[in-house]
């Protein structure tokens, strides 16, 4: 009998939980998705150049210019860490270069902002 | 770990993607939604082909797939078979196994493009169950194929917004896990406490 109350008592937590858990991970996953377009994509180390330039609309040409690097070849996919090995920099170093030419990008001086 | 494998899609395209697919499906850890909807993002940047993209991504899961499916038949079904009488629960084992191959397909289908972290598992569970290997390969490439498909067109849609479509989309998944298990713990109060006392 008691054995069997604490099994209702477990199971009843573990409903309580999941059901918790639903609403919190929709409710996360909502509000992400209502910001989906508006939301700013942070650079990471993985990323290549061109794709960091395709998700913030502005030219590849711009950000490898900007962190000094000429490109091996018209679609160069080198990571951010595999091109701050190259330049002998650190990462963190490499990716600041990258968004104050994204932030230059997107405020041009004397213009209005995008 | 994560870092190096998205930047080795990105380098080297539908090749690593395959590779890095097949060893997930066995039931290691890795991002793949992430590294599909980053395909898709390279598709719309012309650096990948679509139907190279879904052939790889399809056939190195269902690679996958098939590993985890052979160890649970033929690595893993004694193991199982061993436990089972030990445990002297070998009744509700063969019930269980009864049950994974009656509702086995949409199962399987299910785990491949909606509740990817349980496929691994599903895999081996479909193995030791003894469900047909011919249903099992039908189900899993119609799910991986079809799970590929998708995310690497949402990722292709979503192209300059890939971390937060994957955010979005891990959320859900989350969403559904606890769904599914919000809804066997509720039947499962609900049956116990409905069903009459025995004094």
């Amino acid at each position: 009998m008691r054995e069997n109350w604490r099994r209702t008592l477990i199971v009843g937590l573990a409903f309580v939980l999941a059901t918790a858990g639903t609403f919190v991970f929709a409710y996360r996953a909502g509000r992400q998705a209502q910001y989906l377009r508006a939301a700013d994509e942070p650079i990471r180390a993985w990323m290549s150049v061109p794709f960091i330039a395709h998700a913030h609309h502005v030219p590849a040409a711009v950000l490898f210019q900007a962190i000094g690097v000429a490109p091996r070849q018209p679609r160069d996919r080198r990571s951010v860490r595999h091109l701050a090995h190259d330049l002998n920099r650190p990462v963190p170093e490499v990716i600041a270069q990258l968004q104050r030419a994204l932030d230059a990008a997107a405020h041009p001086s004397g213009g209005q902002p995008r | 770990m994560n870092d190096r494998l998205l930047a080795l899609v990105s380098l080297y395209g539908a090749p690593a993607l395959f590779g890095i697919v097949a060893i997930a499906a066995v039931g290691v850890p890795l991002p793949i939604t992430l590294l599909l909807i980053l395909a898709g993002s390279m598709i719309s940047q012309n650096a990948m082909n679509f139907w190279w993209a879904i052939a790889a991504a399809g056939a190195g899961s269902i690679l996958g797939d098939q590993a985890g499916y052979a160890i649970g038949r033929w690595g893993g079904a004694g193991a199982v078979e061993k436990l089972s009488r030990r445990l002297g629960a070998r009744e509700s084992v063969r019930a269980m196994e009864a049950k994974a191959q009656a509702w086995g397909g949409p199962g399987i289908f299910i785990t491949r493009c909606l509740l990817t972290p349980l496929g691994p598992w599903i895999n081996l569970a479909s193995g030791t169950a003894g469900y047909p290997w011919h249903r099992f390969l039908f189900w899993d490439a119609l799910g991986e194929l079809t799970g590929a498909a998708v995310y690497i067109s949402l990722g292709r849609y979503f192209s300059d917004r890939v971390m937060a479509l994957s955010a979005v989309l891990g959320d859900m998944s989350w969403a559904v896990v606890a769904l599914i298990a919000a809804l066997i713990f509720g039947y499962w109060l609900l049956s116990h406490l409905r069903r009459p006392r025995a004094r």
